[in-house]
């Protein structure tokens, strides 16, 4: 009897410390969640329920149905006149699309997806190939490149980020937008390139060299068994990598500060949020929502490689 | 002459091995070539750029005048890099301490097995895979003065202050901010790799010690620590590398806590702009991350 008492107690303990601990690590996105779902005069409700729905902040974030509504209604009869050609009608909407009012949150959101996705695929390839080189063939010169990799682990973003602007600076690159842009696409392929080739090279020595031997006396080339054997088998390996990477550059803000500064119609969605904090007082729906659509791609990605990615963190650290 | 065929044979052999390494050898060197270019150009040739930029007054337009030491001597004797260097040593010894502890107290309860568990594996990595910036306004409103919960909860319940105010307003304050912001982010991290280890450690140990009559602090104690002891060793030298390096998780969360990173950035990137002095600051937070990875090798794991 008091021994069945005794584990009662524990049981309900253990699911008491399962919930602190679920809680802990959950409670900022339900918060975040239900902000952004909230009206202002709801905000200093503690209740994550909010007393009525607000859709607003993510149709305005998304665009949906508010093209015009910035618009004065002088305006509106103005667009209404017939004799108006397309393109000045045009020009006069874009005047108030452009109000500076509305976050452009679908800009910043391709301007982050296509760094992201560019740099993360341009720095897998190179990875591949380098990956399978120290991992599978022996040559003088493949240790000193192996523990390099591992040495460009305590390197800071900071260390790096004078020296690059002011090469930028220097060459001319960050005299214009696209210059800059492409400075950082480049920046952001170096910054993902030895965690790839670190996981990648974890995962290559564990393919078994029988496979390649077979693939050899069958009259393979080494290069063909790179893209016959070696990337099939390691697709899900090749893919989190990937996803890893682009994660890294989705959520990057030093770099991207500092080479975009100056360029607004770039600004990836970090620096993008960052702006909108600073700049408009405490619009905190807008704020959530944006913050929970930033989210939700990786999120998304995470969950499609959570398996493999799990993995591939404890095989020996990452770098963040 | 029987002899004598075998013979040529396997100098042909050994000629046709020998180019096949050859040939081999420069095969890995065209694959890694890419690589080696880019890390090399992008990042080791930046590194010895900086070096050389902390000996300049950097000119934003214009040529650099060199100053030689000039920069290291106006860093060393500001007393506002000597509060940098201060919190930057609270921030990573909180940070580390933190994640470590909280990374092995719930790999310690993940382990055992309960309903829905892998649910709730997947839903506690949400805060290490998050992007930051979607998460410091949350973290920002748990804290706002006028809205938040924690001023409703320690103001309004438990009337533990006198009024309403932003704890992340002050430095003092903001800096445990950050600290606990960085442990809820990174304990996945610690967790997951604690929990990797504890799954791999074998069930008869416990089994002999049960029958023994050991109590659970001392299975915990004498079986499971010991196995713990070199993956916790790592966690902690990677949690200070990256730590002592980071920007993000402070300076978007605050601008009050200035550790070095952000004290360097606010310096190289703000106001006059003055890189020289921020490269040379960048190169001793650099020279100082190395000192104490030295001390942390030689005296805690005694390699």
């Amino acid at each position: 009897m008091v021994v069945k008492k005794k584990n009662i107690i524990r049981k309900t303990g253990f699911f008491l410390l399962i919930l602190l601990i679920v809680t802990f690590a959950v409670f900022p996105f339900l918060q975040m969640l239900s902000l952004s779902l909230k009206y202002q005069f709801d905000w200093g409700n503690p209740s994550l329920i909010p007393k009525k729905i607000n859709l607003e902040a993510y149709k305005e974030l998304l665009n949906i149905g508010t093209k015009l509504r910035a618009v004065p209604d002088s305006i509106k009869r103005l667009l209404e006149n017939k004799a108006l050609t397309r393109a000045q009608r045009r020009s006069i909407t874009k005047k108030y699309q452009e109000t500076g009012d509305v976050f452009p949150f679908l800009r910043y959101f391709g301007n982050s997806f296509f760094l992201s996705f560019t740099a993360s695929f341009i720095s897998l390839i190179v990875a591949t190939l380098g990956a399978y080189s120290f991992s599978r063939i022996n040559y003088r010169g493949r240790g000193i490149i192996q523990r390099g990799v591992l040495f460009v682990y305590m390197f800071g973003g900071i260390l790096l980020l004078i020296p690059l602007y002011q090469v930028a600076i220097k060459s001319g690159l960050a005299r214009t937008g696209s210059g800059s842009f492409i400075s950082l696409l480049i920046i952001y392929m170096v910054q993902t390139l030895p965690v790839s080739l670190y996981m990648l090279g974890n995962y290559f020595r564990s393919i078994p060299f029988s496979i390649e031997e077979a693939a050899l006396i069958d009259g393979c080339t080494r290069f063909e068994i790179i893209y016959r054997v070696i990337i099939p088998l390691s697709l899900p390996a090749l893919s989190t990598v990937f996803i890893y990477a682009f994660m890294i550059a989705w959520n990057e803000y030093l770099f991207a500060s500092v080479f975009l500064r100056s360029y607004k119609n770039l600004y990836t969605l970090p620096i993008g949020l960052k702006a909108l904090f600073v700049s408009k007082n405490a619009i905190w729906d807008r704020i959530m929502a944006a913050s929970i659509l930033t989210a939700t791609p990786v999120v998304i990605l995470f969950m499609i490689v959570q398996k493999n990615l799990v993995s591939g963190l404890t095989s020996g650290g990452v770098k963040e | 002459m029987t002899v004598k065929v075998p013979a040529v044979r396997s100098n042909r052999v050994i000629v046709k091995a020998h180019t096949l390494r050859i040939e081999e050898e420069r095969f890995g060197w065209k694959l890694i070539l890419p690589s080696v270019i880019i890390i090399g150009s992008l990042i080791i040739y930046p590194i010895i750029y900086n070096m050389y930029l902390s000996l300049f007054d950097v000119k934003l337009q214009g040529a650099n005048i060199y100053i030689g030491l000039q920069n290291y001597k106006n860093v060393l004797t500001d007393p506002s890099f000597w509060h940098a260097v201060l919190t930057t040593f609270i921030y990573v010894i909180g940070t580390t301490i933190g994640t470590t502890l909280i990374g092995l107290g719930v790999a310690l309860v993940m382990v055992k097995n309960f309903p829905f568990r892998s649910l709730v594996r997947a839903l506690i990595l949400l805060p290490y895979i998050a992007p930051v910036i979607s998460v410091v306004f949350s973290w920002q409103f748990f804290f706002d003065p006028v809205n938040g919960l924690f001023m409703h909860v320690t103001y309004d319940m438990l009337h533990l202050f006198e009024k309403r105010f932003s704890l992340i307003g002050s430095p003092q304050n903001a800096v445990i901010v950050a600290i606990i912001f960085n442990i809820w982010r990174s304990f996945p991290f610690s967790y997951l790799m604690i929990l990797s280890r504890l799954q791999s450690i074998d069930n008869s140990g416990y089994e002999a010690a049960e029958i023994d009559g050991a109590s659970s602090w001392q299975k915990f104690r004498y079986i499971t620590f010991p196995e713990l002891y070199f993956v916790i060793g790592s966690i902690v030298i990677l949690r200070v590398i990256w730590n002592f390096n980071k920007f993000e998780d402070v300076y978007l969360l605050t601008d009050n806590v200035k550790v070095l990173s952000v004290y360097t950035y606010f310096k190289a990137f703000t106001g006059v702009m003055d890189q020289g002095q921020g490269a040379a600051l960048a190169l001793i937070q650099f020279l100082l991350l190395i000192g104490f990875i030295l001390f942390y090798v030689k005296k805690v794991l005694k390699w």
